[in-house]
């Protein structure tokens, strides 16, 4: 019952011709034979009949040939995929092939079917290269050093906005950012009219919550002063049938605070989780250093990606670097359409920004693949613990939705994946610093946080003239 | 049991008679076993003849008919919440062909 293969044309049942073979570039025609492609056709069909139920036959009873007619085309549609991909991985198996990316493929026509079936391939590989030697590095490491001044400037902004209000008690006028606490009572041509009364509120001056000239005029009041207050609704105001109209308040001014005076104390430690002042001062100096850290951490691992970009020269795989491109083209054009689109295209034309994104695209290709390639060779691994970790701190951004968070990541494994990717390239950057020399330089802050700004100038520059 | 029979059509059938002669193929396990003899089985007209039915496949078919054999099925009686129906009773043709003549049955009429 069963056709037995014949032999030989089992073990090469796909005739593969190599049309291209150009640096990285590979192309490949492949013809699988129409006697092979009937046959397994027909083993699937078989496979399947015990489970086929059709009218007119007992259960699992349907010749092969009804089956064929019945079920062919959709047997076919799936082989033929199947096909596709076994041959490329046939391809890539044989030759040893590693593929950038997904390899191109092109049925060259539609599959007739008793037809030859044949396809052409388009792949690019991966360089092969050799990392350069990273002891040769020299690398500085900023430190960040932040001194005392720094950290009591931060304590002094917390303070500030901490303050509290209490009440005034000496008697004096009422001034800008005070509170007062008033009662008042709007009326329109002697009548009251709805929602222009309330008792004990409490009213910032100079916040601009109430219609413009209401707060300007209770300037100057002393507690327990009542002034009649006339103001314009303007013309555009909320509510249609007060807009544009006169009306006129009367104020009762019951209380006046004002905000206490910034103050770095063990009261306000005390509120912000800590002891006492010394503890919140190192509290605070942790956290500075810690933010600092990162941005020192963001530099050293860019100077070491333009050290890398320069010692490494192998040639890139150009599907991967278009799709790069592609990708930053299609971001930047959105800027382009966008508010900001003088700020984004810096007066440069199409063609120069074209230029110039290319070329940042290669950058990242390049390191991208070098960060790999020097992962894959010292099996550097990234550990469900260091996962674990990294959902840790995904979830701890988001406050009383913890569980939510965990469930998505486990839900979604493309989620994980992009977590994935950071830390691998944080492990690998990390590799590579334990080799390079690095020099630690201590230093201020403000030169931490300047020099960037000054670098990504003449990164622009440099990639704009080279 | 059998039913009052109406009266055959005589003569040779035109083309759209034909088409009404012929009304499916009838694809069971016993018609494929049967197809091995060069048998061929059609759901017909419960009024059409052997001669009609020889003439309809020859002529749609292209094909030479060697012989016909008939039976009136009768339908199924069927009962449905405890209410008796009764299927239409229906006749198969068992066509045998000529050597050397075959019919896709699964393809339908050829064009003309």
């Amino acid at each position: 019952m069963y056709a037995t293969f014949p032999e030989g044309l089992e073990e090469q049942p796909m005739q593969v011709t190599e049309t291209l073979n150009d640096g990285l570039k590979r192309s490949y025609d492949c013809v699988i034979a129409a006697t092979i492609v009937s046959e397994k056709v027909d083993a699937k069909l078989t496979g399947l009949a015990p489970t086929v139920n059709l009218p007119g036959f007992r259960p699992g009873k349907a010749p092969l040939k009804i089956l064929r007619q019945r079920f062919g085309q959709s047997v076919m549609g799936e082989l033929l995929d199947e096909m596709l991909r076994d041959g490329i991985q046939k391809i890539m198996d044989d030759r040893g092939l590693r593929a950038a990316g997904q390899p191109q493929m092109d049925m060259a026509e539609e599959y007739k079917p008793g037809g030859d079936f044949s396809f052409s391939l388009k792949i690019d590989l991966l360089p092969d290269f050799e990392p350069a030697d990273f002891s040769t590095i020299e690398i500085e490491k900023l430190e960040p050093d932040v001194p005392d001044s720094e950290v009591n400037e931060a304590l002094d902004r917390m303070a500030e906005g901490q303050r509290e209000q209490v009440e005034v008690t000496e008697a004096r006028p009422a001034a800008n950012d005070d509170v007062v606490v008033i009662d008042f009572e709007g009326s329109i041509d002697g009548e009251l009219f709805p929602g222009g009364a309330a008792e004990d509120y409490e009213l910032t001056l100079g916040s601009g919550q109430f219609i413009p000239g209401f707060e300007e005029q209770l300037v100057g009041l002393s507690v327990g002063d009542e002034k009649t207050v006339t103001v314009n609704f303007p013309d555009d105001y909320g509510a249609d049938h007060l807009a544009g109209k006169e009306a006129s308040f009367k104020v009762n001014l019951k209380t006046l605070k004002t905000l206490a005076p910034a103050e770095v104390n063990d009261a306000l430690a005390e509120r912000m989780g800590a002891e006492n002042v010394d503890e919140l001062r190192t509290k605070m100096r942790e956290t500075m250093e810690q933010q600092y850290g990162e941005v020192g951490r963001n530099r050293i691992k860019r100077d070491l990606f333009d050290k890398l970009d320069e010692l490494h020269t192998f040639p890139l795989p150009e599907n991967l670097v278009a799709q790069e491109f592609e990708g930053i083209w299609s971001e930047l054009q959105k800027q382009l359409e966008g508010e900001n689109a003088e700020e984004a295209r810096e007066g440069k034309t199409d063609e120069e920004l074209r230029e110039e994104y290319q070329k940042v695209a290669s950058r990242r290709v390049r390191l991208g693949l070098l960060l790999s390639e020097v992962g894959r060779r010292n099996s550097i691994e990234v550990s469900s613990e260091d996962l674990q970790a990294a959902i840790a701190r995904q979830t701890a951004q988001f406050p009383g939705q913890e569980e939510f968070v965990q469930k998505y990541y486990l839900e979604n494994p493309e989620a994980l994946s992009q977590l994935h990717a950071p830390l691998l390239e944080d492990k690998v950057v990390d590799y590579i610093l334990e080799l390079a020399k690095v020099n630690v330089r201590k230093v201020p802050p403000a030169e931490l946080l300047a020099d960037p700004d000054a670098e990504n100038a003449e990164a622009g520059a440099e990639s704009s003239g080279g | 049991m059998s039913r009052a029979r109406r009266i055959r059509p005589v003569g040779k059938p035109d083309e759209a008679e034909m088409l009404r002669i012929l009304r499916a193929p009838h694809i069971t396990e016993k018609a494929t076993l049967i197809s091995e003899h060069n048998q061929v089985t059609f759901k017909v007209a419960i009024d059409a003849t052997k001669p009609g039915i020889a003439a309809a496949v020859e002529h749609l078919f292209k094909v030479k008919v060697k012989a016909v054999n008939t039976i009136r099925m009768d339908g199924k009686v069927k009962r449905f919440k405890g209410i008796i129906g009764r299927r239409n009773d229906w006749k198969k043709a068992m066509v045998t062909l000529e050597d050397g003549h075959s019919i896709d049955v699964t393809t339908g009429i050829p064009a003309r």
